[in-house]
């Protein structure tokens, strides 16, 4: 008996390495439901196409992370000033949850649906679904490969090369010489491939300065750090650290700060708050902004237009700010968790 | 009972000799690998899943597992960096923040235990709901996002260094291996562990309380989760939600190098520093030399086989302390 159950046990652990374990991931139902049932108590089956008062539909990909929590209050409470109704779902990283859940949506009589995609391929079958209603898709942060009507989100290749140039002005221009440690995202991560691409474009314009890059570190500070002080030991002349996002870039700050290595430059994406005040401390030098509020009221604008009969391009930019020293006083703000370019 | 210390010698002896091995090929392929500020890296890195490991060891002698660990460790930080925020980096606000912790820790611990022993699930799937829940209600406390604001004060804990060099989280570490080999061996309680370990009914035939040490193990595995918990939240300077994801795993693993047996009775904490430090050492070299982290984790699974194997070359009936 004990044998079989320790037989079933490393089954059981092979298996969940193998799916690259994100069953921790995971929010619990109640975490899942208690945004989105604030909004959905008078959902109507009506399906009334009315271009001034329709329902939304928002499946999102998660809500582990900060950016993506964010993004349905944000949505939910964007629509309601516009006097619209919202239903929101979570897929948990799934992509078969995502699929059902835009089922769902459609059943509950939707007229738009804004979609944060898993990844561009798993909400293929929920997306045909809509197209065969009727309903326009649009997709928010993430694409998807076919069916959506227009994707709202920022081009991360943009973001990663205007850090990329704020570096090398902050290192006194292209003649700049020694290592920048670039701490990586998630492997395989579209976003991790395009911010490192805009990053390594822009730093081709200074040969002087070479790239070292860190192990996969999942955009989690608790890797990067590690991260971070290996690289350390294992390059001296570092001028320079960029995280591929700000969380994991404040971790190899705060290692930078340990070490007392002052004029080491840290900079990421994102423009999370936490980073947006470090910049006012100085212990932290730039981020491109990835404002979920903008983009979410964008996603919503978007919707609103779509009703009202008009064509929408097929990309519409929610746009990006470099923030550093100089204008980091108009983003700093301590209520928020992210920058934003709403006044 | 000689027979059993021999075998034990050996097994760390073996852990040891694979360690030996690591830090011969890792010193050949980086120069920065073998010296002092490296190791003392090292300790700093593996610390926290190194406290998460002991406690870990401990439910593995039961012959249970506890999911739960690293879920249970991202909500107990963020409980502990809540309350820190709010008495803005006092002392009296952090030990009150370490306190809270460490009752949620317990508390999720207990649950766990008592389904299990009273209720009779399977550990498996006890804490495998508790896993859920605690990440579902580190993420629910603030809707993903991170604690930040976290004073100085707060982060001396898990951040800080004795005489700038030796973080005090090894420090903690090296002293609860210290205290937790001790129980184990000279408590009636730690003994017990083997005891039911080894063989459940015999040992509540001789009257080992199996079902109250059984809840008390994984009481002390939700304190220790708990524990690291604030440490993490203290060392990041930020309660982050998605903290300790995939300990357990980590945990398990390092549990196993160091001779630990998943069907219980076997193991030390000793063997689970070793574990711990070996899995360490691994990620460590591949940065320094920095390839690839995906020959990281395969490197990291063959580790594991080794272990084992060579485990099993001096294999031994199960202890019967």
């Amino acid at each position: 008996m004990k044998k079989l159950t320790t037989t079933i046990l490393i089954a059981a652990m092979a298996l969940s390495i193998s799916a690259c374990g994100n069953s921790s991931e995971k929010t619990s139902a109640g975490a899942a439901q208690s945004s989105a049932s604030k909004s959905t108590e008078t959902a109507e089956s009506s399906g009334s196409k009315d271009s001034k008062n329709f329902t939304i539909g928002f499946s999102n990909c998660s809500q582990d992370t900060p950016f993506f929590a964010n993004m349905t209050p944000i949505i939910e409470d964007y629509a309601k000033e516009k006097g619209l109704e919202v239903i929101s779902l979570n897929a948990d990283n799934d992509t078969s949850k995502q699929n059902k859940d835009i089922q769902d949506l459609i059943s509950r009589g939707i007229d738009v649906l804004l979609i944060n995609p898993v990844n561009e391929d798993g909400a293929t079958a929920g997306i045909e679904a809509c197209n065969k209603k009727n309903i326009p898709v649009i997709t928010v942060d993430k694409n998807v490969t076919k069916g959506n009507t227009a994707w709202v989100g920022r081009d991360n290749k943009v973001m990663g090369k205007l850090v990329g140039e704020k570096l090398i002005e902050l290192l006194g221009g292209e003649d700049a010489v020694g290592t920048i440690l670039e701490i990586q995202g998630t492997a395989g991560s579209t976003t991790m491939m395009n911010r490192r691409d805009g990053f390594h474009e822009a730093l081709e314009k200074a040969p002087g300065l070479k790239i070292v890059q860190s192990s996969y570190c999942d955009y989690d500070r608790s890797k990067a750090i590690p991260a971070t002080q290996d690289m350390l030991q294992a390059n001296k002349d570092v001028v320079a650290i960029f995280g591929h996002n700000d969380d994991m870039a404040l971790g190899a700050a705060q290692v930078c700060q340990e070490q007392k290595l002052e004029n080491v430059l840290v900079c990421g994406v994102d423009g999370l708050m936490e980073s947006v005040l470090k910049i006012q401390d100085g212990k932290y030098h730039c981020t491109a902004s990835n404002d979920p509020v903008l983009l979410g009221q964008t996603a919503v604008d978007a919707a609103i237009k779509v009703m009202a009969g008009e064509t929408l391009d097929e990309f519409i930019d929610a746009g990006t700010v470099v923030i550093d020293k100089s204008n980091v006083d108009e983003y700093a703000n301590k209520d928020l968790d992210f920058a934003t370019m709403v006044k | 009972m000689k027979k059993l210390h021999i075998s034990e010698l050996l097994k760390r002896y073996n852990l040891i000799l694979l360690l030996l091995i690591f830090i011969i090929i890792s010193t050949i392929l980086s120069p920065n690998f073998l010296t002092l500020d490296n190791f003392l890296n090292l300790l700093q890195q593996a610390s926290i899943p190194g406290i998460v490991a002991i406690a870990m060891t401990l439910v593995v002698l039961l012959g249970g597992i506890d999911l739960s660990v690293g879920s249970v460790l991202a909500f107990s930080g963020m409980v502990s960096s809540m309350v820190a925020l709010q008495f803005s980096d006092g002392v009296m606000g952090i030990l009150l923040s370490c306190l809270a912790a460490l009752a949620v820790g317990s508390i999720m611990g207990f649950i766990t235990g008592t389904l299990i022993s009273r209720y009779k699930l399977p550990d498996f799937i006890a804490s495998l709901a508790m896993m859920e829940i605690a990440r579902g209600a580190a993420l629910l406390t603030t809707s993903g996002n991170p604690v930040f604001g976290l004073g100085d004060k707060f982060h001396q804990i898990g951040g800080g260094f004795l005489f700038d060099k030796l973080a005090y989280t090894a420090i903690l570490w090296i002293i609860l291996t210290v205290i937790f080999s001790l129980i184990l061996k000279y408590t009636v309680f730690g003994r017990s562990l083997f005891a039911i370990g080894g063989n459940r009914e015999a040992a509540m035939l001789s009257g080992i309380k199996t079902k109250r040490n059984y809840t008390l193990t994984f009481v002390l595995s939700g304190l220790l989760s708990g524990f690291a918990g604030i440490l993490t939240a203290s060392w990041m300077s930020t309660g982050q939600p998605t903290a300790g994801n995939g300990y357990e795993l980590d945990a398990i693993a390092a549990s196993v190098i160091g001779g630990a047996s998943l069907s219980g009775g076997k193991g030390s904490i000793l063997g689970t520093f070793g574990g711990v430090f070996l899995l360490q050492v691994i990620t460590n070299i591949f940065n320094l030399i920095g390839l690839p982290s995906y020959y990281q984790r395969i490197a990291k699974g063959i580790i594991i086989i080794l272990a084992l194997l060579l485990n099993n070359f001096v294999a031994s009936d199960k202890g019967k302390e």
